[in-house]
């Protein structure tokens, strides 16, 4: 079994980590992956580094920019009232992940740490392109959520690196589907983000639920040129995203009913997004 | 193991618990140090919700987290609620609208149900409610007298 540590600062718990024999010190956000990591003994550290000490549950707006600490629980960005107004997507993403009394737990930082292909978070990470605030032992960085990921339970970050905080750089349009056997407290089989932006290139698609990690699909964003793509180009872009992807067959669906979901909820995405972003004043698209 | 008793607000309470182990879950110490049984543990992976209790006024899942990730806090479970006005309504909606059978899923309701209406003036339509309830299993009642149960506590403290 393990034991606890609760370092007071971002310093003291970079230092510990640093300090720790491979393997013997696990970070400890909410829990509910570590704890049930250890509790099935796929992993067995000596000592669990708590971060309930840090200062790092807050949530606030620096210019156009979210900032959320990676200990704040998923619950208080799903109670926000901007962040629903705001970024409905990662609203949407947030309000489907497991239920209420989890989310009182669970946190951004966890999710990033835990890079479970099949996360309904890092879709709409990517799709907004979120910034991960990091601290380690030289100090304090800031990279995109995309350079951190690699696979299940692998990311790049180091073994005394923290993620102190993720920046989702501006408000935007977006929106995130998914598609489940049961509604809640079940793994998504596909999730698909998409986020505007309103200067060229103005989309970005990412998809969850493909291996080995969540990613952009940057091919088929290159096929909507447009601010307001037709439904056809939007159909082009999904089948494209379809065929960029690598599924698997397992218990919760096959390659092939990934493969198609996939297409029909890109489609669906871009066109909820395109109905999010404003009418531009006396333009063309003004009209409904 | 930390040398530090683990303190709680239980139930109003202010309680100490000496030598608690770090890896023990908030379940654990609800049910077998405090004694409290009323809280009970269905699945012990986060699916069930037959564990939640309210940690500083939210429902959480006591089967995922450590006690002394709660140290300090206050901690309410279904015994706490039911002595509040909020959570007598919703039992006597629980009751009189036929919503427990085996009974094992309904601590986990009344004290979920009871942090989404308690201190909330109106009260959240019965939809929300409703959705804030879907992580609470029930492999009895098939939820319909459930769902009439809901909507009876909503109008019971509005
Ligand atoms: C019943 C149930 C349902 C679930 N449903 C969903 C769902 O619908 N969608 C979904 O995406 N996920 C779901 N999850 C998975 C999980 O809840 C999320 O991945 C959650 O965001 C993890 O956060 P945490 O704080 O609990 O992580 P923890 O368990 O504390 O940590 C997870 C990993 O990240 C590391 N870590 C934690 N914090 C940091 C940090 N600040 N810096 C560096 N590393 C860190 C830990 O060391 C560990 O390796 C579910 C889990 C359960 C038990
Ligand atoms: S026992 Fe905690 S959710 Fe089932
Ligand atoms: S009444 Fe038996 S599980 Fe709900």
């Amino acid at each position: 079994m393990f034991t606890l540590a609760y370092p007071s600062t971002p310093e003291e718990a970079v230092d510990r980590l640093a300090r720790a024999a491979p393997g013997e010190t696990a970070v400890l956000g909410g829990g509910t992956d570590l704890l049930l990591d250890v509790e099935s003994g796929r992993t067995t550290p000596t000592e669990l580094l708590s971060l309930r000490k840090l200062p790092w549950r807050y949530l606030r707006w620096e210019r156009q920019s979210l900032v959320v600490g990676s200990t704040l629980p998923l619950r208080a960005l799903e109670v926000d009232p901007k962040v629903r107004t705001q970024l409905p997507g990662l609203w949407e993403a947030i309000v489907d992940v497991g239920s209420p009394a989890l989310r009182s737990r669970a946190t951004l930082g966890g999710n990033i740490g835990r890079c479970s292909p099949v996360s309904d978070l890092l879709p709409i990470l990517l799709a907004l392109d979120a910034q991960v605030r990091i601290v380690g032992p030289n100090g304090r960085r800031e990279v995109p959520v995309d350079a951190i990921l690699q696979e299940s339970r692998r990311t790049t970050l180091g073994s005394a690196d923290l993620v102190e905080a993720v920046v989702v750089p501006a408000a935007a349009p977006c929106t995130y589907l998914w598609q489940r056997v049961q509604p809640v407290n079940d793994i998504s089989q596909v999730g698909v983000a998409t986020a505007y932006a309103p200067t060229p290139p103005h989309w970005r698609i990412a998809v969850g639920g493909i291996q080995p990690r969540a990613r952009r699909l940057v091919e088929a964003e290159g096929l909507l040129r447009s601010a307001r793509p037709s439904d056809f180009e939007a159909e082009l872009a999904a089948q494209e995203a379809a065929r960029r992807s690598t599924f698997v067959t397992d218990r919760r669906a096959t390659e092939s009913y990934r493969r198609r979901l996939v297409s029909v909820l890109v489609r669906r995405a871009i066109q909820r997004t395109l109905a999010r972003v404003p009418p531009v004043a006396g333009g063309p698209s003004s009209s409904p | 193991m930390t040398d530090r008793p683990l303190k709680l607000v239980l139930n109003g309470t202010p309680r100490t618990f000496e030598e608690v182990p770090d890896a023990e879950r908030l379940l654990d110490t609800i049910r077998w140090r405090a004694g409290l049984k009323g809280t009970k543990e269905g699945c012990r992976t986060g699916d069930c919700g037959a564990c939640t209790v309210l940690v500083n006024g939210d429902p959480s899942l006591s089967c995922l987290t450590l006690a002394r990730e709660v140290d300090g806090d206050a901690v309410t479970t279904v015994e706490g609620v039911t002595r509040e006005t909020v959570g007598r309504a919703v039992v006597k909606a629980f009751e009189e609208n036929g919503a427990v059978q085996c009974g094992y899923c309904t601590p986990g309701f009344v004290v979920a149900l009871s942090g989404l209406l308690a201190g909330r003036s109106p009260p959240p339509s019965t939809e929300a409610l409703l959705d804030g309830l879907e992580g609470n299993l029930c492999r009895c009642t098939g939820y319909a007298a459930i769902q009439r149960a809901v909507a009876a506590a909503r109008e019971a403290v509005r």
